[in-house]
């Protein structure tokens, strides 16, 4: 394969949900990424083979994003090995749950929410500039690495794609992330309420103590799929009533 | 607001709706970084800042799962801190927040129907993408990024109208912008800690971890 | 002890599922109750990679789940059944009657489906097998994860 296909499939990754739809989630955005490494199909970008492939690719597809170069790869590969099309669409389909479930545990449970956590950490300590810079470095690192490492390992080992899975590094990550995200988050609240309270009297800090235990008895126990948007809106709103009333 | 501000805020807002999902998802998104750009751009970075900070403690709840939907928080940092820019003391916090998350909960909203209008074009011309006709799938693929910049910037536009109002006939007294900066920073504040128990119990001894940061951050907090 | 979830998704195992039902449920089993994997080992491995460790996973056709339902429910670990298609899901319920409450988690279009929510496209056929499933008062409800809100079977059809 040459560099400049594999190069132009992993710039295309970062659009992989470009067009997310309830129809095929992100099957648009997998013929989109994979499309660079089917052109040297037989017969070319204007053979059979080559429109089959592009066809299936863009069938039903839900994965994590970051995770969706492991099975660009390895379907671009099995296109390539001749494995037969119903094969091809087993494939496709068995790595788009075990690769979600992987990227969500990893990255949306650990590594955003543990960088994140430091990052709001940090934009009390120092100049803003540097915590969102210092953000966007601890997350974009490995995420980015994850999605160049994804697409050379799918691509070479193809059908055999569950090794690459069991990666030392891969599966450190797995482990590490998830602590790492609450100890994270456990140092931040303290630091970012201290922060954002200073300046606040006494009566202000225990009413800011009082909402956030509601918040999290509401959120926690009694209406889960309330979400903190919709409750911060109403609480604000009710706030904002009591306030013309009084 | 001067025209370059407008000019520079909505096409952070588009930059910023667009990385939410759509295009790189490099954590532009995330409401510190919305908030913080959006406050240098204004001339305001520690409005921005504060704002930004408060939506995201609101936005470590989100995972976003598979097609899950959830607040566009990125947006709402945009609009909030063209809220809160510039005014004084905690006076623009609690209602810069509050148009955020309003903001955040019509970006989400938003989203799902762009992502049906995309899905009525796949249906219209399944036959051909299933042929692997990529010149179709290239064009209902770009179909779909312009779609979610029109949302992105359409929303923006929405904030700054909304932020332009606010600050014309501002709703509160200095009393009521301290009320609503506390419920604000509560709800933030209390979610997080939910966010962070829930990711805690999903990992190996995580509450332990959890623990432990809150003892440190105690800590860190008491020395200073 | 239990059967905590029976769930009808697609994609299988996947984040909704080990991610969000897992925190909510706590499972010490999943069991992935489809014909095709159960016959397919690298699927399998595939599939049993995408388990966290605190979650042990089993593959079955849907015909010798349906066997072990009984054993399950009556086990002391926590058990989440997943399914691939209505079908599955008819097939199970019929044999195993011990199943009162099963969740639609994902079923996506493959060509003649109508959408009903975001994650939940059904052809005509499949909406008779769930109102037959309802009449022998099984509870069908959609919902994707546990913090969205459920739908009921009346409300979605």
């Amino acid at each position: 394969m040459n560099r400049g296909c594999l190069a132009a499939a992993t710039a295309r990754l970062f659009l992989f949900q470009g067009s997310m739809n309830p129809e095929r989630l992100q099957g648009l955005g997998m013929a989109v990424a994979i499309e660079p490494l089917l052109r040297d199909l037989e017969g070319g970008p204007a053979g059979k083979a080559y429109h089959e492939a592009i066809g299936r690719a863009a069938g039903f597809f839900n994965t994590h994003p970051y995770m969706a170069g492991l099975a660009v790869g390895a379907v671009a590969k099995a296109e390539h090995a001749g494995v037969p099309s119903q094969q091809v669409d087993r494939l496709r389909m068995a790595l788009k749950g075990p690769l979600g479930s992987l990227g969500d545990r990893m990255i949306w449970e650990g590594v955003l929410p543990a960088a994140a956590a430091i990052g709001l950490s940090l934009s009390t300590m120092t100049n803003p500039f540097i915590a969102v810079g210092a953000f966007l470095l601890l997350f974009n690192a490995p995420h980015v690495l994850l999605r160049w490492w994804g697409l050379r390992a799918g691509w070479r080992l193809g059908i055999d794609v569950a090794e690459a899975l069991s990666h030392p590094v891969l599966q450190a990550g797995l482990k590490i992330s998830g602590p790492m995200a609450a100890l994270a988050i456990g140092f931040a609240i303290p630091v970012v309420a201290e922060w954002l309270t200073t300046g606040l009297d006494a009566a202000a800090r225990w009413g800011t103590a009082a909402v956030g235990l509601s918040t999290a008895i509401v959120t926690r126990w009694l209406v889960p799929t309330l979400g903190a948007a919709r409750l911060g809106i109403l609480a604000l709103a009710a706030t904002l009533v009591l306030g013309w009333l009084s | 607001m001067e025209f370059t501000t407008v000019g520079g805020l909505l096409l952070w807002g588009a930059v910023v709706g667009l990385d939410l999902a759509t295009i790189a998802q490099v954590m532009i998104a995330r409401p510190l970084v919305a908030g913080v750009v959006a406050g240098w751009i204004i001339g305001d970075v520690q409005a921005g800042l504060i704002v930004g900070a408060i939506l995201e403690l609101f936005a470590l709840e989100v995972l976003p799962f598979g097609a899950a939907r959830y607040p566009d928080y990125g947006l709402g940092a945009v609009a909030a801190a063209a809220t809160a820019g510039g005014a004084p003391g905690v006076f623009g916090i609690g209602i810069g927040v509050a148009v955020g998350l309003l903001i955040a909960y019509l970006g989400e909203i938003a989203i799902q129907l762009i992502r049906q209008r995309t899905a009525a074009d796949v249906v219209s011309r399944r036959e051909v993408i299933d042929s692997g006709d990529i010149s179709v799938i290239y064009r209902l693929h770009l179909r779909g990024i312009v779609r979610d910049a029109a949302r992105a910037i359409a929303l923006t536009g929405l904030g700054l109208l909304l932020a332009a109002a606010v600050r014309i006939a501002m709703p509160v007294g200095v009393r009521g912008a301290v009320l609503l900066g506390a419920v604000a920073m509560g709800v933030g504040l209390g979610t997080t800690l939910v966010s962070g128990t829930r990711i805690a119990q999903d990992s190996r001894r995580g509450l332990v971890w959890l623990a432990a940061g809150l003892l440190a951050g105690v800590a860190w907090v008491v020395v200073r | 002890m239990s059967l905590d979830l029976v769930r009808v998704d697609d994609r299988l195992i996947h984040g909704q599922v080990v991610v969000g039902w897992g925190r909510e449920l706590k499972p010490d089993l999943v069991v992935l109750a489809d014909d095709e994997v159960a016959a397919n080992e690298w699927e399998q491995k595939l599939y049993a990679l995408g388990v966290p460790c605190s979650m042990r996973v089993e593959f079955a056709t849907v015909a010798e789940a349906a066997r072990s339902v009984d054993a399950w429910a009556h086990d002391s670990c926590k058990t989440i059944i997943i399914l691939s298609d209505i079908d599955s899901l008819q097939r199970l319920c019929n044999d195993a009657p011990i199943i009162r409450k099963v969740n639609l988690g994902g079923v996506h279009n493959d060509g003649d489906r109508q959408q009903h929510l975001p994650y939940l496209f059904l052809s005509e056929a499949e909406v008779g097998q769930l109102r037959l499933l309802a009449t022998r008062g099984i509870e069908i409800t959609a919902q994707d994860l546990p913090n969205s809100a459920p739908v009921t079977l009346e409300d979605l059809l």
